[in-house]
């Protein structure tokens, strides 16, 4: 546990909340002791004065005890509505903490760490682990911390009048506190490793279901990936089951335990009673008194199994947030300076555990100001070059450099303020029109985004829905066009107003009228800006400057294009 | 018959999956507390012997042992019990998780994506796992707050007149009283479920758009946009928690109030010597077993307001309407059906819902799409060609107007589903190799006829260029292949199972003119045996067209055909 609560910020005040939480607790479990240790002393005392007649009775001082009792009543109410309050929110603070960790710790990753790791699995990790591990002080610690304490006092105080019955509290304490738990943790680890894989599976095969949902319909796997997941489920349902069964018969074997120890410090009891050893209102005083332990005992096999499930999601946790970015960030980020000029010299670049090289000895060089398109067959590196551009994947050799610099000595933030793109495999998020195009530019005014809309050609259509740029777009932007969805991207890309702009195939999905329409009021609109074209169609090339060809890994000049 | 339906998604209609499982629950149970009760009794009446009576140990012995054995009885019965419980809590959400993937496909894609994704994964995975808890612990602990005290006022009664008094009148105070206090936390409950669903949503949703948020220098802000999420989410669910534990707090008072009052009314008694011992520690034994299951009760009440609060949330994926067609049995390609030689459209209209109103999609379109045609649909961006496909295919509804089928006798067919091949416009690839997304259309295809759809579709070139050929993993979405590849290996994929009717959205898009020019090819040859209709801006694939259906402002405008003009 040590390793994962190293990076996150326990700051003093929450220190302070956990011992507070702690002390509550202990003093909750105490005063509990505290209540059936006196009261079974009172009954009995008042029963014992009742027979014995006159003189006892009015000897017998009631006052004393039942203020004692009333006390201890009211502290138990008191300090565990208290605890509650403490401990959770402590809890709930060290939930909101792991989980922005958490993405904090992704967010550098992407897209390149987060690639192989499944959506839906993320979710579940992020949501649920974060979740427990949160609760590992107050499911785990806490209890844990409590038994030893309470248990120590209570059998200190049985001490005090019986040896014998401390003996056996203590038996009971080794057998409830260290025995069981032990065993049933060592049996349910793995079967909780076995749910975890297992929900984690599930989740993320449910969410790529959704997603390809139309695709299982059409190829008739509808039937299959149901019965897939039916699969799966019922192999769950199984594991469950066993854990809930080891849950149940813990709880049994502790309660089980309890009624022994009571009958084990009864007859020892008795017997010194007998002895004249104990009085008779201690007799039920330690019987009750030895109950009151396994309250804090019997909690302690489901925290031992909880700590198990801790353990499994700080290890998972941990894993995804471990992985470090496979370009390495500058110490102190260099800020890009004009004139912004690209250069490649003999750049080679495959991805991470692939053999064919995406460029090889590739070199290119683009100025300020210039427009270029970029064209060549499919997969053949085109979108590449914004990965590499932007660090996110690393190249094995040559040398980039932007604005005069070494590309090294940038960070992917510093080079977006300098570099647009609206990519082609974007993404827009679930919200309204505006939601996503103030995402790419937070400060844009309200006439900033009806003139990036115009020269994109989108206002008419935004002009025309009800709630204009109110509209939500669905997931994934499920309720525009292929096209509208795109030209919503460039939307964004326009809005940040930055030196360079890529726009990976911008026109896709248009007819040629909005196509023209939209490159002239593109470049109308940004007449300065460096324009970096990576597409197919040649409709686009009479609005660049020059068109540059890659080919097997490397960039050719395509003055022809041109014509 | 809908009404009817929807009535089953709340807990109570959700709880007659498992009728036997709950009453064997409750049975065992109620079991196992009456032998819990005689537990009590005799070590009441051996404590009461070995002390007042002064009884020697040894004659008191098997009294004793009788105690362990009511108790590891009792113990057993209520293993038993959970047991139960815990099995019909299981097999409710595992079957309310079935019929909402059912339902789901039944909807289909256009009907799903009313719903944020990673809200639909949450209240399938999280959300059916709320029930359990329900019906494992609310509903017998409910049925024992009923039992158990029954059972010890029956007991006290026949002890205590003093004591039966005050149990019975302060017992069914507190049940009222928390009542009372649920009803708000219940509000809370709702307030934090929706928390928690866009919390859920929301991380999916940037997990997916990081690449996206790091193009746009963003992470920071969005790192920070989280960090307030959590922080809302921590307020709601502690507004939740403070109202709980105010609750218990409360029931532990009055519990603790009515034992003291047991307890004083005995000892004045005892004391007085009008009582005796054996009595007083019975019912003191008894009395905080009785407020046991109330406390108990309390403890899982938020399992109801989760499992209600969820039933809310499963009960609105559910409402997602099912699409008619779907009902059907899916149909093998190569099953008997006779081969659809035409597609008729009449006045068809189709519209999307919303949350707030519908917006009209296609309006009353008519026409026509033969077999060895090669129809393409072309109109501005969002005119309502992919629309039309989605109505073809059966994933919107017709609102008016009919979809024919017709066999080459003119006779309507049923329009089975699967009996269409779809391309959509961004394909979507399972985690997997290249094989394993092929055979999601055919299962038991082998290699051959793997490599003959991937020659089809002009994909065989770069799979076997790939490092592991057929065995390369394709990634999350297919990230590790270029747009190209993705679309032609989904094509290859449609045609593995050689579907009667093609739909084709944009086919060309994101290819190379080679690779285009090679697809328009295999599309027209596709065309000898199937219908085969494409949405396309590409000028290419249009020349190649039999009909071409130009679409402006969800209309036909006008429907060309480019052969016979040439004739």
């Amino acid at each position: 546990m040590r390793q994962f609560y190293s990076p996150l910020p326990i700051t003093g005040a929450m220190r302070w909340r956990l011992v507070l939480g702690l002390f509550l607790a202990c003093v909750a479990a105490l005063a509990n002791f505290g209540l059936l240790f006196l009261s079974g002393w009172l009954l009995a005392g008042a029963a014992f004065a009742g027979a014995a007649g006159m003189a006892a009775q009015q000897a017998f001082n009631m006052m004393l005890p039942a203020a004692g009792v009333r006390f201890f009543a009211t502290l138990r109410i008191l300090s565990r509505y208290a605890e509650r309050l403490v401990t959770h929110d402590t809890a709930l603070q060290l939930i909101g903490a792991l989980r922005a960790w958490t993405y904090g710790k992704l967010a550098p990753l992407a897209p390149a760490g987060v690639n192989d790791k499944r959506g839906g699995d993320l979710l579940s990790r992020f949501v649920t682990d974060t979740d427990q591990v949160g609760q590992y002080y107050t499911d785990t610690l806490l209890p844990f911390v409590r038994a030893g304490v309470c248990c120590a006092v209570a059998i200190g105080i049985t001490a005090i009048f019986l040896k014998t019955a401390a003996v056996w509290l203590i038996a009971a304490c080794l057998m409830c506190g260290v025995a069981v738990p032990f065993v049933t943790g060592r049996l349910s680890d793995a079967l909780l490793a076995r749910v975890a894989t297992e929900q984690g599976v599930q989740q993320a095969d449910l969410a790529e279901t959704l997603q390809s949902l139309g695709d299982y319909l059409t190829l008739g796997a509808a039937e299959r990936q149901q019965e897939h997941i039916l699969r799966q489920q019922r192999a769950l349902m199984a594991a469950q089951r066993k854990l809930a069964a080891l849950e149940g018969a813990a709880r049994g074997i502790i309660t089980l335990c309890a009624t022994g120890t009571t009958l084990a410090v009864l007859i020892s009891a008795v017997e010194a009673f007998q002895n004249h050893a104990l009085s008779l209102p201690e007799v039920p005083m330690l019987v009750l008194g030895s109950l009151a332990a396994f309250d804090v005992l019997a909690p302690l096999p489901a925290a031992r199994q909880t700590w198990g499930r801790i353990r499994l999601a700080a290890t998972r946790l941990h894993a995804a947030c471990a992985v470090s970015p496979l370009v390495p960030t500058p110490a102190i980020p260099a800020q890009a300076q004009p004139p912004y000029n690209l250069k490649l010299a003999n750049v080679s670049f495959r991805y991470p555990e692939t053999h064919q090289w995406i460029l090889h000895k590739a070199s290119l060089s683009i100025r300020q100001g210039e427009r270029v398109a970029l064209i060549g067959p499919s997969g053949s590196g085109k979108s590449s070059l914004i990965s590499l551009l932007f660090r996110f994947y690393p190249y094995q050799e040559g040398k980039i450099s932007f604005s005069g610099m070494d590309l090294s000595s940038f960070q992917a933030e510093t080079l977006a303020q300098n570099i647009s793109v609206a990519a082609q495999n974007f993404h827009l998020f679930n919200g309204s029109l505006r939601d996503n195009l103030l995402l790419a530019a937070p400060h844009a005014t309200e006439a900033d985004l009806q003139d990036a809309l115009r020269v994109v050609q989108l206002h008419a259509f935004v002009a025309q829905t009800p709630q204009g740029l109110d509209t939500l777009i669905g997931n994934d932007g499920f309720k525009l066009s292929g096209g509208q969805a795109k030209r919503l991207t460039i939307a964004q890309s326009l809005l940040r107003k930055t030196p360079w702009l890529i726009l990976d195939e911008p026109t896709e999905g248009l007819d040629a009228e909005t196509e023209t329409a939209l490159m002239t009021s593109l470049l109308k609109a940004r007449p300065d800006a460096t324009l970096l074209c990576i597409t197919h169609r040649r409709t686009v090339l009479p609005f660049m400057d020059r068109a540059i060809r890659i080919e097997n890994g490397a960039f050719h000049s395509a003055e022809e294009a041109r014509a | 018959m809908r009404t009817q339906q929807q009535t089953d998604w709340q807990t109570a209609g959700l709880a007659r999956r498992a009728t036997r499982w709950l009453v064997a629950a409750v049975i065992l149970g109620g079991a196992s507390c009456v032998l819990f009760v005689l537990q009590l009794a005799t070590l009441a009446h051996a404590v009461d012997d070995l002390t007042f009576k002064g009884h020697p140990l040894a004659s008191t012995y098997p009294a004793l042992v009788q105690v362990g054995a009511l108790c590891a009885g009792s113990l057993l019965l209520q293993w038993l019990a959970d047991m139960a419980g815990t099995e019909a809590g299981l097999r409710i959400s595992a079957s309310v998780q079935r019929d909402m993937l059912r339902h789901l496909f039944r909807a289909g894609p256009v009907g799903c994506a009313t719903l944020p994704a990673g809200q639909i994964v949450t209240t399938m995975t999280e959300g059916t796992a709320a029930l359990e808890p329900y019906f494992a612990q609310y509903i017998p602990r409910a049925a024992m707050m009923v039992v158990l005290p029954g059972l010890i006022l029956a007991m006290v009664f026949h002890l205590d007149g003093w004591s039966f008094a005050i149990l019975a009148c302060t017992g069914p105070l507190i049940p009222v009283f928390m009542a009372l206090i649920g009803y708000s936390a219940q509000a809370i409950m709702n307030r934090q479920w929706v928390q928690l669903l866009i919390m859920g949503s929301s991380f999916l949703d940037s997990l997916r758009g990081l690449g996206t948020l790091r193009l746009f220098g963003q992470t920071q802000a969005s790192i920070t946009r989280m960090r307030e999420m959590a922080e809302a989410h921590r307020r709601a669910t502690f507004s939740v928690m403070k109202v709980a534990f105010l609750t218990s707090a409360a029931l532990e008072f009055f519990a603790s109030l009515s034992i003291a009052l047991v307890a004083v009314v005995f000892g004045a008694r005892l004391l007085n010597g009008t009582a005796d011992f054996r009595s007083a520690f019975l019912v003191l034994l008894l009395a905080p077993e009785y407020f046991m299951p109330l406390r108990a009760f309390s403890a899982s009440y938020h399992a109801r307001q989760n499992a209600t609060a969820a039933a809310a949330r499963i009960a609105e994926i559910f409402a997602i309407p099912e699409l008619e067609a779907n009902s059907q049995q899916p149909q093998n390609a190569s099953g008997t059906h006779s081969a659809i030689t035409a597609l008729e459209c009449q006045h068809v209209s189709a519209a999307y819902a919303t949350a707030t109103a519908t917006a009209t999609a296609l309006d009353d379109v008519c026409c026509k799409f033969s077999r060895n045609q090669l129809t393409v649909l072309t109109g501005e961006s969002g005119a309502g060609k992919t629309t039309l496909l989605r109505v073809l295919l059966g994933f919107l509804p017709v609102q008016a107007g009919h979809i024919t089928a017709l066999d080459r006798h003119r006779h309507p067919l049923a329009l089975p589903q699967g009996c269409a091949g779809w391309l959509p416009q961004r394909p979507l690839m399972i985690f997997g190799t290249v094989a394993d997304n092929l055979r999601l259309a055919n299962p038991d295809a082998d290699m051959h006829s793997l490599r003959a759809a991937a020659r089809q579709a002009d994909a065989l070139g770069f799979i076997e260029s790939l490092p592991n050929g057929f065995e390369t993993m394709v990634g999350e979405r297919g990230t590790l292949l270029s747009g190209g590849q993705i679309k032609r290996l989904a094509l290859a994929r449609v045609l593995l199972r050689a579907p009667d009717v093609l739909c084709l959205d944009e086919p060309t898009a994101n290819l190379d003119p080679g690779s285009a020019h090679r697809i328009t090819q295999t599309i027209r040859q596709c065309a000898a045996n199937r219908i085969v209709i494409a949405a396309t801006h590409d000028p290419a694939l249009v020349r190649h067209a039999d009909q071409i259906l130009h679409i402006e402002n969800a209309r036909v405008e006008n429907i060309v055909f480019p052969k016979d003009a040439a004739a």
